[in-house]
C-alpha cells in the first residue's frame, strides 16, 4: 500500500512538473492566420479612434484585427505603416518575429491586408507643448504579419 | 485694411508652423529593446512601434510607446510583464521628454556620426524620473538615426518584483533605443 501511495505521488509530481514546464516555456502564439476578432480597414479604425476613443478601446484593444489598407511605408527592420498620403493619421504595424520577412515583395502605395493584435494608440491634438501630438492619430498593431 | 492685416497674420502663422515642421525629424516605427540578465531567467522584449520626434533647431527630443506593444518570446512572461509588473492597463504608455544637451555639436546638414548626451524625464509605470544617457546621432542624406543604450532600475519606477523571485530577477533593465527619423514635412 505504501509503495502504491509513493508511486502515485511520484506520478503526480512528474505530471505537475511537465505541465508547469510546458506552461512556462510556451511561446507567444502566431496569430497571423488565426480567426480574427475584428475585420476592418485602416480608415475605419483610425476614424473610430478619432470619433470616440473610449468606445474604440473597448472594441479593438487586445483584439486580433484583420486590417486592409494602403501601404504607406516599409521599415525593413520590422514595421509597416498603413495610411493615406497627405494624412498624418496612420496605423503602425509591428511584425511578429516569425513574419519579419513579410514585407518582401510589397510595394508602397498598394493595398495590403495585415493581421495583428491592437496594442495601443496615440491621439493627435493641437497641443504645442507635445511634439508627438502633431503626428496625428496613430493606432498600433503588434505580433502582425501579412494575411 | 483689417482684411489685409488678417491675411498677413495668417501667412506669418502658416510660415511659422511650416518652419517648425521642417526643423523636425520623426518616426512611428522606432525600436526599443529591453533586456534583463538574471540567474533565474534572461528577459528580453522588443517594441517596434515607437513614436519619436527630434527638433534639430532646439535639440528637443521626445519618444513614446505603448507598454502592450512589447513582444516577448514566452507567452507567460508577456502576461506577467503586462499584468503583474508594469500594469499595462493602468499605465498604458511610457514617455521620454528631453533634449540633446550638446545639440550645437551636431551638424544636421553634414552626414556623419555625432556622439550626443540626452537629458530628460522618463515616465514608466506612472513614475517620472530624470535620465541622462549617451547616444549617437547618425546624420544621412535621408534623415537621422538615433541610437542610445542606458540602464534603469525597476525599483525607481515603483515596479515590484514578487518576493519569491526577488533574488532571481534583476532590478536593472538595459534599454536600447534605435530610431530611423525622417524629415517631418509640413
Amino acid at each position: 500500500m505504501k509503495r502504491i501511495i509513493i508511486f502515485i505521488v511520484l506520478i503526480v509530481v512528474v505530471v505537475a512538473s511537465v505541465v508547469a514546464y510546458r506552461m512556462y516555456s510556451e511561446e507567444t502564439p502566431d496569430i497571423v492566420n488565426r480567426e480574427p476578432d475584428v475585420v476592418t480597414d485602416a480608415k475605419t479604425l483610425i476614424a473610430d479612434f478619432e470619433k470616440d476613443t473610449a468606445a474604440a478601446v473597448a472594441k479593438y484593444m487586445d483584439k486580433v484585427i484583420r486590417l486592409s489598407g494602403r501601404l504607406k511605408k516599409i521599415d525593413t527592420t520590422g514595421t509597416l505603416i498603413l495610411g493615406e498620403e497627405g494624412n498624418a493619421s496612420e496605423v503602425v504595424v509591428g511584425l511578429d518575429r516569425r513574419h519579419m520577412q513579410d514585407h518582401a515583395g510589397l510595394v508602397v502605395g498598394s493595398m495590403v491586408t495585415v493581421q495583428g493584435t491592437c496594442s495601443g494608440y496615440t491621439s493627435g491634438s493641437a497641443d504645442s507643448g507635445d511634439m508627438l501630438a502633431s503626428l496625428g492619430t496613430t493606432v498600433e498593431l503588434k505580433s502582425a504579419g501579412i494575411h | 485694411m483689417f482684411k489685409m492685416k488678417m491675411l498677413v497674420i495668417a501667412v506669418c502663422m502658416l510660415a511659422s508652423i511650416s518652419g517648425n515642421a521642417q526643423d523636425r525629424y520623426f518616426t512611428k516605427s522606432g525600436k526599443i529593446l529591453f533586456e534583463s540578465k538574471a540567474p533565474l531567467e534572461d528577459i528580453e522584449a522588443t517594441n517596434k512601434t515607437v513614436t519619436a520626434v527630434l527638433d534639430k533647431k532646439t535639440g528637443a527630443f521626445q519618444f513614446a510607446l505603448s507598454m502592450k506593444g512589447f513582444e516577448f518570446k514566452k507567452a507567460l512572461m508577456q502576461e506577467h510583464f503586462n499584468e503583474n509588473y508594469v500594469e499595462s492597463d493602468k499605465f498604458p504608455r511610457s514617455e521620454f521628454k528631453g533634449s540633446v544637451v550638446n545639440n550645437s555639436e551636431v551638424n544636421y546638414s553634414k552626414p556623419g556620426s555625432y556622439p550626443v548626451i540626452v537629458k530628460g524625464k522618463l515616465t514608466i509605470h506612472g513614475v517620472t524620473r530624470d535620465v541622462v544617457a549617451n547616444g549617437l546621432l547618425k546624420v544621412t542624406a535621408e534623415g537621422v538615426r538615433a541610437e542610445s543604450t542606458f540602464n534603469i532600475q525597476l525599483s525607481d519606477y515603483d515596479i515590484k518584483i514578487p518576493a519569491v523571485v526577488k533574488d532571481k530577477i534583476s532590478n536593472t533593465i538595459k534599454i536600447s533605443v534605435d530610431a530611423q527619423l525622417d524629415p517631418l514635412k509640413s
